[in-house]
């Protein structure tokens, strides 16, 4: 199992992400239709939140789920005395404490332990609330069962508050409601097995597809594998070159072709009488292979127009300018400036 | 293996963005100064009466006699476009020209002629210049030194001379029957007039800053005296006929006032400047030397001049305001004389003596006093800068005979001017 793991984390971690998606949003969807029946439904948005992410640790050990179910039933059940025991106290009423002894299976506890947070609820709210959770579900209990038993908690949660605040005059009330409760429960117990089944048979699916995914996933691996490897050749070659330019450009080679530049240039450059000392000219010169200038732009000059001019014309008729004694020398762009000291 | 891969990722893009910085500029530090090569397309000129005179040569001469310009050849010319849009620029290219000019003389009437022209940058393909205008039949020669004046100006960044100046004195005959002639030309030499003519010396002229007078040193009472001379009704005034010596005019930059060398009854020379209107002398130098052959600073508050007080010539600068102590500038060579002041006053030009001849030099007044022999004639003399400062004309010998000599201002072309007949002397440039 840890070597099925390790080997397909990858296939396991994406069936759980995907699988969690989908519960989560049938749960959405779920709680949209719920939201849709009654009027309001103040604690609906908090409660679909904590259902989340416990339908998120369902579908990760869907296996373990009714195992899980009993032992947190256990200990709800424990948590849900408490609790009942503490509601008894501040309700100071034998009916209410009655009914939460009624409430003892899974999902009665569980509600009892949300208790004190839903504070708010009316009672009459809380119990249409149930239905119509009940009702949602009741429809997706074979995909969804975990939402269900959740819900279940949720309504028993609301139940048990208003019984817990309504008092002895609600006393009635809070039984009616631990009564459907119960009933609820009972339905989201059998839910939860259902769902415990539709687990194991999802598991062996996945597991099957786990196998298909592998196969492919290795397929995959081997070619991503050659990629990469082309990728990296290329990349070496890239940067073979790139060395042998940067080699070549901080080298003697690319001062010689410097200085052939220079010696080029300033034998075609007939000088105006106004280009001296303090001439200071750029010319952006473009080249194509073989040396012929096909573009010669003074841009910052401080000269006049004939010295501009000259300076165009000393680029151009020092076409085709040399060649690199390199090729990976061969700049198509360079810049000339020209600043005479004489 | 996939730390390595990655290692590999990161120093590829340390390399690159190395490379992109690494931007290639290359510094150029130094130029030709090589003549331009240029092709003057001959002008089309349907009309015979136009094709008597050949605007494009003429143009073409000035250029090249600047030194500045290589015209090309015709013969080298495989075709002849009047017009920009029927260049082949390419084709000139080949030719190695930089620039071309195409143009053309069209007859307007009997003796009206239209000329256009065209300047282009051959290399660039751009059109720098077309331009029109009118001449009659003599005005071609002026017509074709302006169109030479607009491509100098158009192309080097300064303005063309060629439709300028010049004054010089020209002897003919030998003793006892010498005549002696005051000529103004063309820049070029071509078309001389003669303004004075006198069988006694002639010597110094001077052109007034309007360039519609001349003032100049005659003999002609056997005695010098200074003349100012208007050109156009040749009608001339007496200015100095002081007792003794009366030379070397020198107009002030306003043109009202001549800087003159005047002797004392003992003989010594000293500067001096004359009001013309007021007639109004005052002394600016007094030294028992020789001061003379004086140049007007721009501002007309100094004197150049050449003393002997230390000895041989040298060129000294004092201010015109009374009590201002002379300042010796040249002290390279035993002999340094007639100071001529460029007109934008970087460079003074002199006479220096240099391995026993006298040669041209130009001192760099903006820097150290660095000086330059610009000629290297044996008799190179009387140097006079083209208004536009980038020529100096002057008076050289060529096998036992006066000629007159261009040299471009930094040195580097020299040209002999077509001369006319007669030993010339002490040529002086108009200004524009």
């Amino acid at each position: 199992m840890r070597d099925f793991l390790r080997e397909y984390s990858w296939a396991v971690v994406v069936s759980v992400l995907l699988h969690g998606l989908l519960v989560g949003g049938m749960v959405l969807a779920a709680l949209i239709s719920a939201r849709r029946s009654p009027p309001s439904l103040q604690p609906l948005p908090i409660d679909a939140m904590v259902v989340d992410s416990k339908v998120v640790n369902a579908a990760q050990a869907a296996q373990a789920a009714r195992e899980r179910a009993e032992q947190e039933a256990a200990r709800a059940r424990a948590e849900a005395e408490a609790n009942a025991k503490a509601a008894a106290d501040q309700a100071k009423a034998a009916a209410d404490a009655k009914a939460i002894e009624e409430a003892k299976t899974t999902e009665e506890t569980k509600a009892a332990e949300a208790a004190k947070a839903a504070e708010a609820a009316k009672a009459a709210d809380a119990a249409k609330a149930a239905e119509a959770a009940k009702t949602a579900n009741a429809a997706k209990a074979v995909d969804a069962a975990k939402v269900a038993a959740a819900e279940q908690q949720r309504l028993a949660d609301a139940h048990a508050a208003a019984a817990a605040k309504a008092g002895a005059q609600k006393a009635a009330l809070a039984r009616r409601a631990a009564e459907a409760d119960l009933a609820e429960a009972k339905r989201a117990a059998d839910a939860n097995a259902a769902a415990a089944k539709a687990a194991d048979a999802k598991a062996a699916a996945e597991a099957k597809r786990a196998a298909e995914a592998k196969q492919i996933a290795e397929a995959k691996h081997a070619a991503e594998e050659r990629a990469r490897q082309e990728r990296e050749a290329e990349l070496r070659k890239q940067l073979a070159d790139e060395e042998h330019r940067a080699a070549v450009e901080s080298g003697p080679l690319r001062d010689s072709y410097i200085a052939r530049l220079r010696n080029r240039i300033q034998t075609a450059w007939i000088k105006p009488p106004s280009a001296t000392v303090g001439l200071d000219c750029l010319v952006e010169v473009t080249q194509i292979p073989g040396g012929e200038v096909t573009g010669a732009r003074v841009t910052q000059c401080n000269g006049d127009a004939a010295a501009r001019q000259s300076i165009e014309n000393a680029v151009y008729r020092a076409s085709p300018l040399p060649d690199p004694p390199d090729p990976a020398l061969f700049e198509r762009n360079f810049v000339f400036r020209f600043k005479p000291n004489e | 293996m996939n730390r390595r891969f990655s290692c590999l990722v990161a120093t590829g893009l340390l390399v690159f963005c190395a490379r992109a910085r690494a931007e290639l500029v290359v510094e150029i530090t130094k130029g030709q100064a090589d003549a331009i090569p240029i092709a003057i397309v001959p002008f089309s000129s349907p009309e015979a009466a136009a094709a008597s005179f050949d605007v494009a040569q003429l143009v073409g001469e000035d250029l090249a006699r600047s030194g500045r310009f290589k015209t090309t050849d015709r013969k080298d010319m495989i075709e002849q476009p009047h017009t920009g849009a029927s260049i082949s620029f390419d084709d000139w290219r080949r030719l190695n020209n930089d620039y071309m000019v195409v143009g053309q003389v069209q007859a307007l009437g009997p003796d009206r002629y239209n000329i256009t022209f065209e300047i282009y940058n051959v290399l660039t393909r751009q059109r720098l210049l077309g331009y029109q205008f009118s001449a009659n039949r003599p005005g071609l020669r002026l017509a074709s030194h302006q169109v030479a004046d607009m491509v100098f100006e158009k192309i080097l960044g300064i303005r063309g001379a060629f439709a300028t100046h010049i004054a010089y004195i020209s002897v003919l005959g030998s003793l006892p029957h010498r005549n002696y002639r005051l000529i103004v030309a063309d820049a070029d030499g071509e078309n001389p007039h003669v303004v004075m003519q006198s069988n006694e010396p002639l010597m110094s002229p001077a052109w007034s800053p309007d360039g519609q007078s001349l003032a100049y040193v005659s003999f002609e009472n056997r005695l010098p005296s200074v003349y100012v001379q208007f050109l156009k009704t040749g009608e001339r005034q007496r200015v100095s006929a002081r007792a003794g010596v009366n030379q070397a005019p020198a107009w002030s930059p306003d043109g009202k006032k001549l800087a003159l060398t005047l002797s004392t009854r003992d003989g010594n020379l000293d500067i001096y400047v004359l009001d013309m209107a007021t007639q109004a002398l005052t002394r600016i130098t007094d030294d028992p030397g020789i001061d003379t052959e004086p140049q007007w600073s721009k501002d007309g508050q100094s004197l150049y001049f050449t003393s002997d007080r230390a000895g041989g010539p040298q060129i000294y600068r004092v201010g015109i305001q009374s009590g201002d102590k002379p300042r010796r500038l040249t002290f390279q060579g035993s002999y340094n004389a007639r100071p001529r002041l460029s007109p934008d006053e970087s460079h003074l030009a002199f006479v220096t003596q240099e391995d026993g001849g006298y040669r041209i030099a130009s001192m760099d007044l903006r820097g150290h006093g660095d000086v330059q022999v610009l000629t290297k004639g044996h008799f190179d003399v009387s140097p006079s800068y083209a208004p536009n400062g980038a020529e100096i004309i002057y008076a050289s010998r060529d096998r036992g005979r006066g000629v007159l000599a261009l040299v471009s201002a930094d040195g580097r072309v020299q040209e002999r001017l077509v001369s006319s007949e007669g030993e010339l002397q002490e040529p002086v440039w108009a200004p524009f």
